[in-house]
């Protein structure tokens, strides 16, 4: 502890110092007579006359000052732990944020610099877009988006969407309601005459960066800046949710995001703790074969990641992949006929509706048992599903919806948020 | 090979056939046979054969999941082919005679698209939850709401093209109508698929690779009915399609009424096309290839002979293809539509290399 102080002290005294030079030299009205240590220094910053002033006052962001990796303008930070699809860097008195795509032992990068108004990016990133941050109106193309801002009490920051009939967030219905937020379009008829018009400080658009990034060219023209949210690649729900940060990190809300992540975290970890102790672990299918292909999650995938923290038997389990295997009718059948619990049906409301889709349903066990459970609780009145809003950034709420079902023995009190049980 | 010196349309000739004719037909006959063992024996689980042929003699067997497979799975996806196999060459060899043109099918009147259409309505608009729920007001929901939608399509491309085929009397500009309908409907659907979300796309798009996987029970007596009533029509024609076959001139001159002929032809191709289309999406192909690789198989032109030859032929094919989707020994399944048109266009190629003749018998 003693030499801890003895440092900070260490340090105020060449700061001091410090500053007493500059003092002087102000005084003097000249720099060339300076030390030429002092002369290297200023050099070294790349600038001469903010500086002077900005070591011994707090940093004021004039029109001329430049990028600082000394200054410390984001004094909390935030540290990625489960998302593999982003990073993000502080450098002084920027960020960069790097949209990541793994594939195989290669990564692509798409780069942008978050840099606060006032200050001119940093010249080695030719080939970064530059967000003015905090951003203040953005445009999201995916309900994810909307999700991203709700949870980081900024539903204010949308103007506008891809499409206004698949939104859950009361707060950002409120403002569509208002005429505050407009509809932009998404993929084809993306409405870059809207877009150019609203003059957003960013896009949020959907892809990984290995798609062609081409589509958005015009508007990155237009200056208007395009991020590439890929939190649908990501392979656990932690994962996925993590992408709440990318949100914190352009609003500046590092400080609330670590918290109520932290939060977050701690609970998921909770619940997948609590099922360990699980003797029974039921076996359970997903999904619906449409025209004879069923679709299943693989192994590796982020619904099977919270079956596995959920205790349940899933049989494709072992499949290595990260998206979906598509299966023969017949292949699943046998499972499904054996199955405690059929999670997550699609489009159906009741078991009736499932005899409607096929009638060889109905013998599948969970069918007669009736333990067939859908994620469309939340489904409101515009047809949007919350689960795929909301419940990406509460991965604790499904998770414990899950357990819930599941083994309702170790979470009595809850009530079931995202999922009901099918009649 | 030795078939090949017998003349298309020669009667003696004909006659000495027949001996031929029979064993090709027989032939045929145990093929269709023996492709239907197959394509409920093989999949991608497999079963031993005896406990196959016990399930299907209704023994039953240990494993209740291989009854389920072999019950309600694999044999009405079998019998689908047989139906989809005979309604589609039927179909096909009807338009082929009509509109005397080797590359029409059961889809040049435009009734596929038609189906088409009333299917991308539903599969479209699903998004907008109004149209949805008038739609369950009328208890429709899943399977038949798509069954009831694309049949409403295909009757009504196939009212229209009625009305105009009474107006018209020339063949060729009802082909050329045919195609034109068709042309419209398509654009129709694509412009809805514009407006659409991916999601609601990528529905449509799997439909329209076909399957004969999703027709089980009720359906399976729909769909054979419908078949039962377009091959009946088709039957009862044969005199009428022989008499076409030499030129509507001479066929009026025959004393046939072409007008009446030609609304029956049309009527039995639009229930055939439009139901299977209906039940199993627009699966191609099969109607224009099978009536080639019949007419080539048995030196024919004769209807009464035809007819049954192209529904031997249609079915064998389809379960092939069948066999073939499933790729026995892989999880996952082709769509039928991929492997008919796999199948299906070197066959065309194949018959019209070889047969230089083609133009003779149109």
């Amino acid at each position: 502890m003693g030499s801890l102080v003895t440092l900070s002290e260490e340090r105020q005294r060449a700061m001091q110092e410090k500053s007493r030079h500059f003092a002087l030299a102000r005084r003097k009205g000249i720099f060339l007579p300076a030390a030429p240590l002092f002369i290297r220094f200023l050099l070294y910053c790349g600038g001469l006359l903010p500086l002077v002033s900005a070591c011994d006052n707090p940093p004021k962001h004039t029109a001329s000052s430049t990028t600082d990796s000394r200054q410390d303008l984001f004094p909390e930070k935030t540290k990625i732990k489960y998302a593999k699809g982003f990073s993000v860097e502080y450098r002084g008195n920027y960020k960069v944020v790097n949209i990541l795509n793994h594939f195989e032992d290669q990564v692509d990068t798409l780069r942008y610099l978050l840099v606060p108004k006032g200050i001119t990016p940093p010249p080695q990133y030719a080939d970064a877009q530059v967000i003015q941050i905090p951003v203040r109106q953005m445009v999201g193309l995916s309900s994810m988006h909307v999700a991203l801002a709700d949870f980081m009490d900024a539903p204010g920051v949308l103007v506008g969407l891809g499409n206004l009939k698949y939104v859950s967030s009361e707060r950002v219905r409120k403002r569509i309601a208002a005429g505050q937020v407009k509809e932009v379009g998404n993929g084809g008829d993306l409405n870059e005459e809207l877009l150019i018009t609203l003059q957003p400080d960013l896009v949020m658009a959907t892809g990984s960066p290995d798609a062609k990034f081409s589509r958005y060219n015009t508007l990155i023209g237009a200056g208007i800046p395009v991020l590439l949210n890929s939190e649908w690649l990501e392979t656990t729900p932690l994962g996925r949710a993590e992408w709440v940060k990318l949100m914190a990190v352009l609003l500046n809300k590092e400080a609330l995001v670590n918290q109520k992540f932290g939060d977050l975290e701690k609970e998921y970890h909770r619940l997948a703790a609590l099922t360990q102790k699980a003797q029974f672990k039921p076996s359970i299918i997903t999904g619906m074969p449409f025209k004879g292909t069923w679709s299943v999650p693989d192994g590796d995938s982020y619904m099977a990641r919270f079956l596995k923290d959920a205790a349940a038997t899933y049989h494709w389990a072992n499949v290595q992949g990260k998206g979906s295997l598509h299966l023969d009718f017949e292949r699943v059948a046998p499972v499904a006929l054996q199955a405690d619990f059929w999670l997550n049906v699609g489009y159906v409301d009741s078991k009736e509706d499932i005899l409607g889709k096929d009638v060889r349903f109905k013998d599948f066990r969970p069918f007669k048992q009736e333990s067939i459970y859908n994620n469309n609780k939340r489904v409101n009145d515009i047809g949007s599903n919350d689960y795929w809003e909301s419940g990406a950034v509460n991965p604790h709420l499904i998770l414990a919806d899950l357990i819930k079902i599941l083994h309702p023995e170790l979470l009595p009190r809850h009530e079931l948020v995202y999922y009901k049980q099918l009649r | 090979m030795a078939v090949k010196t017998y003349p298309v349309l020669e009667e003696p000739e004909v006659v000495s056939a027949y001996p031929v004719r029979k064993l090709v037909l027989g032939g045929l006959l145990l093929l269709v046979v023996i492709l239907f063992m197959l394509d409920v024996a093989l999949g991608s689980i497999a079963i031993p054969p005896k406990e196959v042929a016990r399930i299907i003699l209704g023994q039953g067997s240990d494993n209740a999941a291989w009854v389920y497979i072999i019950q309600k799975i694999r044999l009405p996806k079998a019998i689908t082919a047989v139906l989809v196999g005979c309604g589609l060459s039927v179909g096909g060899l009807q338009m082929q005679t009509l509109f005397r043109n080797p590359l029409a099918g059961p889809s040049v009147l435009g009734i596929t698209s038609g189906a088409s259409l009333g299917v991308a309505v539903v599969m479209l608009s699903a998004g907008s939850i109004t149209s949805l729920h008038t739609v369950r007001e009328l208890g429709l929901t899943g399977s038949w709401l798509i069954i009831v939608a694309s049949t409403l399509g295909a009757a009504l491309v196939m009212l229209l093209i009625v009305a105009i085929s009474a107006r018209l009397r020339d063949n060729v500009i009802m082909l050329i109508v045919g195609v034109m309908i068709g042309n419209i409907t398509i654009s129709l659907i694509s412009i809805w698929q514009y407006f659409s979300a991916p999601e609601q796309i990528k529905d449509y798009l799997m439909w329209t690779f076909g399957s004969l996987g999703g027709v089980t029970e009720s359906h399976l007596y729909v769909l054979a009915s419908a078949m039962l009533l377009g091959l009946a029509i088709s039957f009862s024609a044969t005199k009428l399609l022989d008499a076409l076959l030499l030129g509507e001139n001479y066929a009026r001159s025959m004393g046939l009424t072409v007008g009446r002929a030609r609304l029956l032809i049309i009527a039995s191709t639009s229930i055939l096309a439009g139901s299977i289309t209906a039940f199993c999406g627009p699966i191609g192909f099969i109607g224009i290839a099978v009536p080639h690789l019949a007419q080539s198989l048995f030196h024919t032109s004769n209807h009464r002979t035809l007819i049954p030859c192209c529904c031997l032929t249609g079915t064998a094919l389809m379960l092939f293809c069948d066999i073939l989707s499933q790729m026995p020994g892989s999880q996952s399944v082709l769509p039928i539509n991929v492997i008919t048109a796999l199948v299906g266009s070197p066959v065309v190629i194949w018959i019209i290399m070889s047969r230089n003749n083609l133009r003779a018998s149109f």
